[in-house]
């Protein structure tokens, strides 16, 4: 059992290590209007980390472009195929949404001049980065222990010091700060390992004394619709305006659920989204809980029954296909993506939550949908 | 049946000054739940006839502009209104 806990810590960390260290290889180009030299300059090729924000790359940016730049005052902002990108939102989540086939490298254009400010909020450089990331955090300790008191009682010290870890990506240093918030990890027990244990007892039976408060996760979730037909990925039309991202903040309430032995992410998702997927599978009928209980919920076979339960629930869900694709109206998740990772379905929720998290303790996922063309109601 | 439920949702929104900032004459509006928290950031900018002002949620953090109220609201919402402080200066941190 502890050569089991030590191996997990194991994997952990070392999925903590690769979403730290992951970069998205970015070839930025200068915009034709602020380009004041001829030949215009060659693009600037960099990493952009997964985890971070395009504006903190914008000194080692302009530093390369800047023999080329027009007299004035510099604002900021890049574009990928005429979207302005938001800067608060982390490279690696922008890359997952925006390529749908990922490019390698990623073709950004960078503008000195001419901010959006319709369309994105003001950015002044690192210190609105570190803004931003701070109250996202807050949020996230919110959702988790119900008051942001951990991440506010943080001395200037420590927050100037878990702020420099995450710019420079150095995850030591995050982790010496971070632990201390005790905004993680979600333990498996706060939700259903007993029930599996349990489950051959009763099915109503209210919360067992030892599961403790329900735990939430903090989620965003930004979905982009795509061709209801699309094959491949490489075919699916470039986002034109962000309204036809839904982005979404819904926090999973990790729940006792018979039958289980874990929460596997689809599970989760279907929970979070459910006018995304049918809704029939979203409100699971009751008789279906009790079902996949049945003989083989043997407790030590944790890897077995969650599949089985899960296919179980699939087909009770398209027992009446009909009502099945009344609700599904077209729309469809063609992808889930995290952190670059088209994950598998059948994957533990928690495990994708505690291990592909970004820095500010949100989980964030982008979910493709297939959808009928232009439904207004759909882009929110 | 929840998502329906939700476009149509409004949220009450409470406003608290901190600070010197001005008080509202009301205190209390409700705001559709579909509306991004930049909606909310407008109007108080028009009540209070000020450009700079910052708005926490809950005395601790700023939102940013594009979250949904009913996210805000299911999230951070304490007996059924979500509380939106507002100080001319950065109040917290």
């Amino acid at each position: 059992m502890a050569a089991q806990r030590d191996d997990e810590a194991g994997w952990s960390a070392e999925a903590a290590r690769r979403v730290w260290g992951g970069a998205v290889p970015l070839q930025v180009h200068l915009h034709d209007a602020d380009v004041t030299t001829l030949p215009p300059p060659p693009p600037f090729l960099t990493l952009g980390p997964r985890i971070g924000y395009l504006p903190l790359l914008v000194p080692i940016i302009k530093a390369h472009f800047s023999s080329t730049l027009p007299p004035g005052i510099d604002t900021v902002w890049f574009e990928y195929k005429g979207l302005p990108l938001k800067w608060y939102i982390p490279i690696g989540v922008l890359y997952d949404l925006l390529c749908a086939d990922p490019e390698r490298p990623w073709n950004l254009t960078v503008h000195f001049r001419g901010y959006p400010s319709e369309i994105l909020t003001l950015c002044d450089g690192e210190d609105s980065v570190k803004w931003s990331y701070m109250n996202s955090l807050k949020e996230a300790a919110f959702i988790i222990t119900g008051n942001s008191k951990n991440v506010m009682n943080m001395s200037q010290a420590d927050q100037g010091a878990l702020w420099q870890s995450v710019m420079k990506g150095n995850l030591d240093g995050y982790m010496n700060i971070s632990t201390r918030l005790k905004l993680g990890p979600f333990e498996e027990d706060c939700l259903v390992r007993t029930s599996s244990v349990e489950g051959q007892q009763g099915s109503d039976e209210p919360e067992s004394p030892g599961s403790g408060k329900p735990c939430r996760v903090p989620v965003r979730l930004y979905v982009r619709s795509v061709q209801e037909d699309l094959y491949d990925l490489e075919d699916a039309l470039p986002v034109g305006d962000w309204e036809s991202i839904s982005y979404i903040n819904r926090p999973f309430e990790v729940r006792r659920e018979e039958g289980r032995s874990y929460i596997t992410l689809e599970h989760a998702l279907k929970t979070l989204l459910p006018e995304f997927f049918s809704s029939k599978a979203s409100r699971i009928p009751d008789d279906s809980e009790t079902a996949p209980q049945a003989p083989d919920s043997a407790p030590n076979d944790d890897s077995d029954v969650t599949p089985r339960s899960c296919e179980k629930l699939e087909s009770s869900a398209s027992s009446s296909p009909q009502e099945a694709n009344v609700a599904n109206k077209g729309k469809i998740v063609k992808l889930v993506r995290v952190q670059g990772i088209e994950v598998d379905m059948d994957i533990p929720f928690l495990w994708v939550a505690n291990n592909l998290k970004n820095p500010e303790c949100y989980l964030h996922i982008c979910v493709y949908v297939g959808t009928r063309k232009r439904e207004p109601k759909d882009g929110r | 049946m929840a998502a329906v439920a939700a476009e149509q949702k409004k949220v009450v929104v409470h406003f608290r000054s901190t600070g010197n900032a001005p008080q509202l004459k009301q205190s209390k509006f409700k705001i559709g739940g579909n509306e991004k928290f930049l909606k909310i950031i407008d109007f108080l900018r028009r009540q209070i006839h000020q450009d700079t002002v910052f708005l926490y949620v809950n005395s601790a953090f700023s939102p940013n502009p594009d979250e949904l109220i009913i996210d805000l609201y299911n999230n951070f919402g304490i007996d059924g209104q979500l509380v939106v402080n507002y100080a001319s200066s950065m109040a917290w941190g």
